[in-house]
């Protein structure tokens, strides 16, 4: 399941730059995965041909730290569960990937803003409150209600 | 800091063309729409301006904040653009808010997270995309990226609303509540507004927000309006005393109200609702219609002058 805790999170396993954590930290196999390659494939519209290289349409030929913040935050979350990282480095076209990863294994992120997930239902639990939301109303209400983005 | 600024940056591979006019600017949207890539060409740019390969066209000098230089940067230089990139932790620090203020610079902040602290306005949070102009640029290796506005200051269509939720509790909601009476309750702050809309007792609601510095709430308040089983529309003129100097009541320059980039301040004004409250009681300092943001002037909810502010409405 996917677990959010909104709003600050100060813990030291948590990742607030996962963009640069991820050009630092990286494993070559996470990349060989058929997994890390549907993520770039999907969000980056970019061929992810290994530890080495990447085919992007627009860029051209390379490297796998110039990939977006999103494919690699999520990349991240999907390998390593060591850490806490900030998913508001995700833009709306990686929720699914969230949504994807958490039907695996138990995943926790921090969001410092409402991720529009486009489901009609899921299950999502909010870590601040305890709560476990269906939906994405259900989701916006809860963090409202609650203040937790304040 | 004034003005209007085009900025074009590029290199052999991508084309970003920006039009910056206030002080603050945030660019957020989807992963992979060019947004670090933008952060990272003006900054290999401005290690090598004469050797990058890379193209930077701007009238005021562009530099990349960084946690490292964030703060010597602010106060060395003068009427700068400071671009900033998502992940720094000084964005969301008291320090850098009140940086900003009186600044005199503008600063475009790539980031999605709330940054209540930053007075920002819903008419200048874009997305990147690629552009109409794409095949004055493209071809098989060259993308054109523009910015596009991520919200509309009139969003929802409720004609008759059941509830009207004002943002505003001094004048602002004095004068909706002549407007619609017995239905106008005041969220007494913008962080407010969504919780107002989520407890309101009615189907069809009608909140009304400065837009000039409600850019915090704004993702929040679309995610709402999108998925809320309740009819909800929402306002968001710069500010109520914007309103007051479009209606006519006084004889406003036209150019003050069409190209407020000339005339805000940003090293007076942290926002152009600042701006509009000064000028309005600048300008009418010592006349019939003295205005005051505390309690609002009879002068104001007069039928005249109801029916003439009215007519800012885009519903009317």
């Amino acid at each position: 399941m996917v677990n959010i805790i909104f709003g600050d999170y100060k813990g030291d396993n948590y990742i607030s730059n996962p963009d640069m954590y991820f050009d630092n930290t990286y494993q070559d196999e996470w990349l060989e995965s058929s997994l890390a390659k549907e993520i770039v494939k999907d969000i980056d519209k970019s061929e992810l041909e290994g530890p080495n290289l990447v085919v992007s349409p627009v860029l051209g030929s390379i490297p796998v730290t110039r990939i977006s913040g999103g494919a690699k935050t999520i990349i991240q979350i999907a390998f390593d569960d060591n850490h806490i990282y900030n998913a508001s480095a995700c833009g709306d076209n990686c929720a699914k990937w969230l949504l994807n990863i958490g039907q695996d294994k138990d995943i926790v992120v921090r969001m410092g803003h409402i991720m529009h997930f486009p489901e009609e239902s899921f299950e999502i639990k909010i870590v601040n409150t305890g709560d476990i939301v269906h939906t994405q109303y259900e989701l916006v209400e809860k963090v409202i209600a609650e203040r937790l983005l304040d | 800091m004034v003005g209007r600024y085009d900025i074009e940056l590029y290199n052999n591979k991508v084309h970003y063309h920006l039009n910056i006019k206030r002080n603050i600017t945030i660019l957020r949207g989807d992963s992979a729409s060019g947004k670090s890539e933008l952060i990272r060409l003006l900054g290999n740019y401005n290690a090598n301006p004469e050797s990058s390969g890379i193209t930077l066209i701007s009238e005021k000098s562009c530099s990349v904040l960084t946690e490292e230089n964030w703060k010597l940067f602010i106060e060395s230089y003068e009427e700068r653009i400071f671009f900033i990139d998502e992940g720094n932790t000084f964005l969301a620090t008291k320090e850098f808010a009140e940086a900003v203020r009186g600044a005199n610079h503008y600063f475009v902040i790539v980031s999605r997270e709330r940054l209540p602290q930053l007075p920002y306005s819903i008419e200048e949070i874009y997305g990147l995309r690629e552009g109409d102009n794409a095949g004055k640029y493209r071809n098989a290796t060259h993308i054109y990226n523009e910015m596009y506005k991520l919200y509309s200051n009139h969003l929802g269509q409720v004609n008759v609303p059941d509830v009207v939720i004002t943002e505003d509790s001094n004048s602002g909601y004095d004068f909706f509540r002549e407007v619609y009476p017995d239905k106008c309750i005041t969220a007494e702050g913008k962080s407010n507004v969504q919780n107002k809309i989520i407890g309101a007792d009615g189907e069809q609601i009608l909140a009304i927000v400065d837009g000039a510095a409600f850019g915090p709430e704004m993702q929040a308040c679309m995610e709402l309006i999108n998925t809320s089983p309740k009819t909800i529309s929402l306002y968001a003129p710069e500010s109520f005393e914007y309103l007051i100097l479009k209606s006519g009541l006084l004889n406003m320059p036209k150019d003050i109200l069409e190209e407020t980039w000339n005339y805000a301040d940003s090293a007076k004004y942290c926002s152009w609702e600042e701006y509009y409250t000064n000028e309005l009681c600048e300008r009418t300092r010592n006349s019939v219609g003295q205005y005051s943001k505390k309690h609002l002037n009879g002068y104001y909810i007069t039928k005249g002058s109801i029916d003439k502010i009215s007519k800012c409405f885009p519903w009317t």
